[in-house]
């Protein structure tokens, strides 16, 4: 208490960010979470029904298959992102001429700061058959017909999580490299001194360095996961539906699509539990501190 | 801590002599008020003076449209004093932009308060099965303009009626439907018939496809383009199957398209994709982009609302007048017994919520838009802006005014008796004809079609693009939409 009293002006000053929380945050979550236990109606009673819309949502096959799509969209994007990021990092700290360094960390960094919009509408462009660019590669290479790549399943998850990796793994390999420039370097020295060439020091101590930093960054991506949305709604279009529909758009549609609000509501409250266990399943076999 | 408190002290003194001085501002502004109006400020003198000068509450209608309106916030504005001066009733339009479907949901979920908002069929089902509409059967039978038989007629109620008969909304305009587009000059250029069967169909687009009917001596023209499945209703026609849902009298559901019969069609279709006569883009084209390759040049043949084909016309003439562009509506492919089977489409309406102020008069503003001035309204647009009136009581279309194209809501009002005094946009009204003498119907949708339509399209694409044998996908697309019990 008297060290409350020492910073009452500090804690005062938390008191606007903890409205705002409970007010943006807290409040619709609870809002939300009492109409996923109530059949919704825009106007008039809105019936208790227990968990009724959680046993729908679970009924559900195109929950399902939304899950199933959301988890193998999301492995790739974890899996090759997590490689082509490290490896862009690792690639990088071996250039020795630092302009040539910061142009190649510019390029690969850039996409990161463009919407989803803009880079969809580039690679919904370069995949287009008429015309596309990648198309006119094909031809010049003496593909005869055009391939339409976005209205073929067979190449749909491929191609988000192919674009996935692309737009996020400047931004990841950015933090690769902070992390890099904090390795003590007398632990390369000794490396050095014990015989151990460039790719010795890689594996045995820049990589095991870089741990706790790909554990952060892993726990990142993954509480991202079961969230992805944007690039989906931008790329998808009705021909791969069935390949890319993941769990926020099945939630999209019913909610603000179809106004199944109560629906929706549970489903939204189901992938949160999803995260939830996801992150401490991730937490218990990496024994990483998510404090 | 002592200056904290002094502070907080004075700024509390600050605040109590603001909200003091502010009670003492108001108090003597009514006592000016009174003696302004010359009322001695004695007993209730005041109360009085207030009666007699009060005038009735004025009453603003609310209303949320998607389409009624102006183009510009500017001209929604004018459209809006427009109304006031034509029917005496004070109008508040709300026109969003963009996504109109999700801000009526979320705006009447949200518990603001319309007399009137437009929506589509979809969007009707939904707010009638969350009692969010008022039954209008009452208030439509009392209304000489809104149940007069020449005023919209009786048949069209049907596509708007619930249960028992109860009717929650009343019609916009009278909805034409989808048919295919043809760019006629270039049919007159290379000597083509009008196709009338899928072969005949087939020669026509492989034409546009391969002798260069443009003109500018490059291989860059499609026959045909669509937008999705959107709409190839005037092909299935052919097999004399229609998209969405089929209940028959038993209850059972089916969907044309999922079986043999469509079969025929996709395997058409799949020869026009694999010789490059079907535009590639087909599947993920949205309107706009099927649009803009008809007005640019680049294909022969899109599926759209007969309504375009006026627009289409007035567009290039706007653009270029000596333009040789002619977009023409055709029936689409006739079945083996001569019949057509095209897409009416599904109605657009105007609905009252049940937490409606002013119910009355919305009614009364529905009835001025089923009148001739509201029909004049919703298509001319506005006196003075869009058109104007000359001395001998004909009609001219401002630039503004033909620009708009003489849609401002409802450019065919339901009103059967209403011609329009500057004539309908080239072709628009022969397209609308094929689509009334065609056995056109509305397509029937439940609340489970839109998981079943993304099986159909699934399949369907995969058909059209020759990625399956057309037979292997109607049968996995009838398996799967069984699984799902989406069919009986």
């Amino acid at each position: 208490m008297p060290r409350f009293r020492q910073h009452t002006g500090l804690y005062l000053m938390f008191i606007p960010v903890i409205v705002y929380f409970l007010i943006f945050l807290y409040f619709p979550l609870l809002r939300a979470f009492t109409i996923s236990l109530q059949e919704f109606r825009m106007i008039g009673d809105r019936p208790f029904v227990g968990l009724d819309q959680y046993k729908a949502v679970l009924a559900d096959p195109f929950f399902w298959q939304a899950l199933k799509n959301t988890l193998m969209i999301g492995a790739g994007q974890l899996a090759f992102g997590f490689v082509a990021s490290l490896l862009a990092a690792l690639s990088l700290g071996e250039v020795l001429n630092p302009l040539f360094r910061k142009i190649n960390q510019m390029i690969l960094y850039l996409p990161h700061l463009f919407s989803w919009v803009i880079v969809g509408g580039i690679w919904i462009v370069l995949l287009s058959p008429d015309g596309g660019m990648i198309n006119e590669l094909l031809k010049l290479a003496g593909l005869g017909q055009p391939v339409h790549f976005l209205a073929e399943e067979r190449y749909a998850r491929w191609i988000m999580i192919g674009t996935s990796v692309w737009k996020e793994m400047g931004y990841t390999c950015i933090i690769y490299l902070a992390a890099m420039t904090l390795i003590n370097p007398s632990l390369y020295e000794a490396a050095r001194i014990d015989g151990a060439g460039r790719l010795k020091q890689l594996l045995y101590v820049t990589l095991p360095q870089l741990v706790p930093t790909m554990k952060t960054v892993f726990v990142l991506q993954l509480l991202g996961v079961l969230r992805m949305f944007d690039q989906l709604v931008v790329m998808r279009n009705p021909a791969i539906y069935r390949e890319v529909d993941v769990l926020m758009t099945y939630v999209y549609e019913n909610g603000i699509q179809q106004f199944q609000m109560d629906l929706a509501s549970a489903a939204s409250f189901l992938i949160i539990a999803a995260t939830l266990l996801l992150t401490f399943i991730f937490s218990r076999v990496s024994k990483y501190d998510l404090s | 801590m002592s200056s904290i408190r002094r502070s907080t002290g004075f700024t509390l003194l600050v605040a109590a002599a603001i909200t003091l001085s502010a009670c003492g501002n108001n108090a003597a502004g009514n006592g000016n008020t009174a003696t302004a109006s010359g009322s001695p400020s004695q007993g209730n003198a005041p109360a009085q003076t207030a009666a007699a000068t009060e005038k009735p509450a004025k009453q603003t209608l609310r209303i949320l449209s998607g389409v009624a309106g102006g183009k510009t916030p500017e001209e929604n504005e004018q459209f809006e004093q427009e109304i006031e001066r034509l029917t005496g009733i004070e109008i508040e339009i709300e026109k969003p932009a963009a996504d109109y479907s999700k801000k009526l949901m979320a705006a009447l979920a949200g518990g603001e308060k319309y007399d009137l908002v437009y929506m589509g069929k979809t969007e009707m089902d939904q707010l009638v099965d969350q009692g969010v509409l008022t039954r209008l059967n009452d208030l439509i039978e009392a209304s000489p303009v809104l149940s007069d038989p020449a005023v919209i007629e009786p048949g069209e109620w049907e596509q708007v009626k619930y249960g028992d008969g109860d009717i929650y909304s009343i019609f916009n305009k009278k909805e034409g439907g989808t048919l295919p587009i043809v760019r006629q000059d270039w049919m007159d250029k290379l000597e083509l018939d009008q196709p009338t069967t899928l072969d005949e169909f087939y020669t026509v687009l492989k034409a546009f496809k391969e002798q260069d009917p443009d003109g500018n001596g490059q291989a860059d023209t499609y026959g045909l383009s669509t937008s999705g499945l959107y709409d190839i209703q005037g092909f299935m026609s052919a097999a004399g199957v229609k998209y969405r849902y089929v209940i028959d009298s038993e209850g059972k559901r089916s969907i044309p398209y999922a079986t043999e019969a469509a079969v025929p069609v996709y395997e058409w279709f799949a020869k026009l994709y694999k010789e490059g006569i079907l535009d590639p883009n087909f599947a993920t084209n949205d309107t706009a982009k099927m649009r803009e390759l008809f007005l640019s040049d680049r294909v022969g043949m899109v599926t759209y609302w007969d309504a375009w084909v006026g627009l289409f016309n007035n567009m290039r003439q706007t653009e270029d007048p000596d333009t040789a562009f002619v977009a023409k509506g055709i029936t689409g492919a006739a079945a083996p017994d001569g019949s057509y089977m095209l897409r009416r489409g599904d109605p657009s309406v105007w609905g009252i919520p049940v937490n409606a102020e002013h119910p009355d008069a919305a009614i009364a503003f529905m009835e001025f838009w089923h009148s001739e001035p509201g029909n004049i309204l919703s298509t001319l647009g506005i006196e003075g802006v869009d058109w104007t009136k000359g001395s001998d009581g004909s009609y001219a279309l401002t630039e503004t005014g033909g620009e708009h194209g003489m849609d401002h809501g409802a450019p065919f009002p339901s009103n059967t008796k209403f011609v329009n005094p500057i004539g309908t946009l080239p072709g628009a009204m022969e397209a609308r004809e094929m689509i009334f003498s065609n056995n056109s119907a509305v397509e029937l949708s439940t609340a489970d079609w839109p998981n079943a339509e993304k099986i159909v399209q699934s399949y369907a694409f995969k058909a059209m693009m020759g990625e399956l044998p057309a037979a292997e996908a109607v049968k996995s697309m009838n398996a799967e939409l069984k699984s799902a019990g989406l069919i009986d």
